[in-house]
């Protein structure tokens, strides 16, 4: 300051009346008071806009800006949450990443999870009010049938998004309001249309097959030999994108139990298991029950390879539709490297590969 | 109606339900003129149905070992029913009261949840384990008595739900179906497997309580009176309840938990052909088994889905047995 002295006064004295501001202490104030703006602006966010959408109850969710500190109890919507980049911004997750099946992704997305400093507060039967209530969410994501639970947050000023998800639209429509109560709307539209780009393919595929018909495709939870879906539930919509009929499509339950002498009678030329721990193909081709069947005497049994590539209710439901064409219509990918379509597909999705890397085992079978 | 007819009836029914049973099923399945047809293929005297193979399937594979099990596991829960209500002396045991049902479900969840065990024996195992731990708790010095037996039953019953809930509430949405579903009774998935396991058990279980059916008629006295008649009281319901427990954990374990057959049965039974357990025993077998059947049939019939024949059991059975007791015709009185 003191050395300075003299040149102020000397480029003072050079510049004389009209010249820089230091003539005018009024106008060195303003331009201080610009710049601590301007500092301060680029340190604070400028007042966000309140952001709404619509949940799967009907209600509308409004938040006085987009969700910084997000609770989500429902691990479709968390993978949704991830792809739509918002990872710093989840303070709780489901309890059932944590599991075996679920972990290892979840890991490569994650370090939080990987050392097990992510809470999570519940899941999609349980909930722990008083561990959400502590991370202070700004919005928490449930499935909509936890009335209850829904009410109760509600009442103590959290704000809910309820999920219910019957179709594969439903899920563009989850991560579309997810990605409009985020600020990050435009990213969600990136998503979808990638998802959709990917079902558009596959269903290209199947149609430019020679002699493509329709096969018919008997689908087996893992809860038993006759547990099945009917004609409206994604189950049938992941059959038909892949290019088949389900032989129970007809009845309209979302799952039922079907008799097995309707099964025998339907006589479906594939059988698509879920994932299932305790039974696998080569259990349904020994099994004499299950002889008859055209899927059984021509080998056409197949299981999805594990719950999180095969997920119907998130982004990556794609994935679980191409292996199903593949097995559907085989010619119509003859000579595809589809492994790795399916890794850079997940890759785009998550923005990640370190997803893809993880995945790679369960998707290469 | 003369007591040989109400005999007739109750022993000679079920052996035409069962055949009757043998061509009915859901509407979009075989139709009875196509299974009459592969039966007289198979003996020789009519050309086969155009679609033999599947009609072959369905009727050997699929709705005989049903109509079987179906039949075994009905006539085991009567049967067991019925003994252990003259061994309580009180119509309204059932089976379950010894935390039977309770110990088979949650051995069965356990298997379920953990995919480690197999179904059918965990759900064997624990049954008779519950059905041993009433039994030690309502133990009191040498002797046991009919309340704390019942007491002890209920405090085991409660416990083991406790349990099985503890592994529903621990297990993840697909298991947890899978466990709800068992517990209202699967018949739906007979084969023959399982009731190559299961009739062993099930029949030995009847065995027994046929042997010592005249013994429950001395025990429906009371305890006084048995010691009169130089029977050990306490010796004879152990010897009881070894098969009673036999037969009714082998069918919760075959079929899950089956709810009124183990208590209305026997009353029906009694109202028709009276208290005597020498033919009540045997009859109650018969009766349950054709009861099952019948409403198996229905189960499989009424609905182009599956539909827990448990439900369809407490249906049918619980305002029969609202009936009954509304007429006070349950042979107790007498």
């Amino acid at each position: 300051m003191i050395v300075k002295q003299p040149d102020t006064i000397t480029t003072r004295s050079r510049l004389g009346r009209g010249g820089p501001p230091s003539d005018r202490p009024w106008l060195w104030a303003a331009v201080a008071a610009a710049v601590l703006a301007l500092v301060l602006g680029l340190q604070r966010p400028v007042a966000a806009a309140p952001v709404q959408a619509e949940d799967f109850r009907g209600t509308t969710i409004v938040l006085p800006q987009p969700a910084q500190r997000i609770v989500c109890l429902i691990e479709s919507a968390l993978s949704g949450l991830y792809m739509l980049g918002l990872k710093d911004r989840i303070v709780g997750v489901p309890a059932s990443v944590y599991k075996e099946s679920l972990r290892p992704y979840y890991e490569a997305l994650d370090d939080r999870i990987r050392s097990r400093t992510l809470p999570a507060p519940g899941n999609w039967d349980f909930i722990n009010m008083e561990s959400i209530a502590a991370l202070k969410p700004d919005l928490v994501v449930l499935w909509a049938h936890q009335t209850e639970a829904v009410e109760v947050l509600e009442r103590r000023g959290f704000p809910v998004f309820g999920v219910f998800l019957q179709r594969f639209d439903d899920v563009h429509r989850e991560i579309r309001a997810l990605g409009r109560l985020a600020g990050v709307e435009e990213k969600a539209q990136t998503l979808i249309g990638l998802a959709m780009e990917e079902r558009q393919w596959v269903r290209d595929r199947v149609r430019s097959s020679p002699g493509a018909n329709a096969p018919s495709v008997y689908f087996m939870w893992a809860q038993g030999d006759l547990e099945t879906s009917g004609g409206t539930s994604t189950v049938n919509e992941l059959i038909e994108e892949a290019g088949g009929r389900n032989v129970f499509g007809h009845l309209t339950q979302e799952h039922l139990v079907v008799h097995w002498e309707s099964l025998l009678k339907a006589d479906p030329d594939v059988i698509v298991m879920w994932v299932n721990e305790t039974r696998d193909p080569s259990h349904v081709l020994v099994d004499p029950r299950w002889r008859s069947v055209r899927a059984v005497r021509k080998g056409r049994v197949h299981e999805l390879p594990d719950i999180f590539t095969s997920d119907l209710w998130t982004l990556k439901y794609p994935l679980a539709v191409l292996t199903v064409a593949s097995w559907l219509h085989p010619d119509a990918f003859v000579d595809m490297d589809l492994t790795a379509r399916k890794m850079s597909f997940l890759e785009k999705l998550y923005g990640s590969s370190a997803v893809a890397r993880v995945a790679a085992r369960a998707i290469a079978n | 109606m003369p007591l040989r007819i109400r005999q007739i009836l109750v022993f000679g029914l079920p052996g035409p339900l069962l055949v009757v049973s043998l061509f009915l099923g859901p509407a979009d399945s075989i139709r009875a003129l196509e299974v009459m047809q592969w039966f007289g293929a198979g003996l020789g005297v009519a050309d086969g149905p155009e679609n033999a193979e599947l009609v072959g399937a369905i009727v050997w594979d699929i709705r005989i070992p049903r109509i079987v099990l179906t039949f075994l596991v009905g006539g085991s829960l009567a049967a067991s029913g019925a003994s252990l209500q003259a061994v309580f002396r009180n119509p309204l045991v059932s089976p379950y009261i010894l935390g039977l049902s309770s110990g088979a479900a949650l051995g069965a969840a356990l298997a379920m949840a953990t995919a480690r065990l197999p179904v059918y024996p965990s759900a064997f195992f624990f049954g008779m384990f519950a059905v041993g731990c009433s039994y030690v708790l309502g133990r009191v010095g040498k002797t046991v008595s009919s309340v704390s037996l019942v007491l002890s039953g209920v405090i085991v019953s409660g416990i083991f739900t406790a349990l099985l809930t503890l592994v529903q509430f621990l297990t993840d949405p697909f298991k947890l179906q899978t466990i709800v579903h068992w517990t209202m009774g699967n018949l739906h998935n007979a084969d023959w497997k399982k009731l190559r396991d299961s009739w062993p058990f099930l029949m030995a279980g009847f065995v027994g309580l046929f042997l010592l059916r005249w013994r429950m008629n001395v025990l429906a006295l009371g305890d006084q009176e048995a010691w009169a008649v130089g029977v050990h009281p306490e010796r004879e319901k152990i010897l009881i309840l070894i098969p009673a427990s036999l037969s009714a954990s082998a069918s919760v374990a075959a079929a899950g938990v089956i709810g009124m057959v183990g208590l209305v049965v026997p009353h029906m039974v009694r109202m028709m052909l009276g208290p005597d357990h020498r033919l009540g025993i045997p009859a109650c077998f018969a009766f349950g088994g054709g009861f099952l059947v019948l409403v198996d049939d229905l189960s499989r019939v009424l609905t182009a889905f599956e539909l827990p024949i448990g439900i369809f059991t407490t249906l049918v059975g619980g305002p029969f047995f609202i009936y009954l007791l509304r007429r006070s015709r349950l042979g107790w009185e007498a």
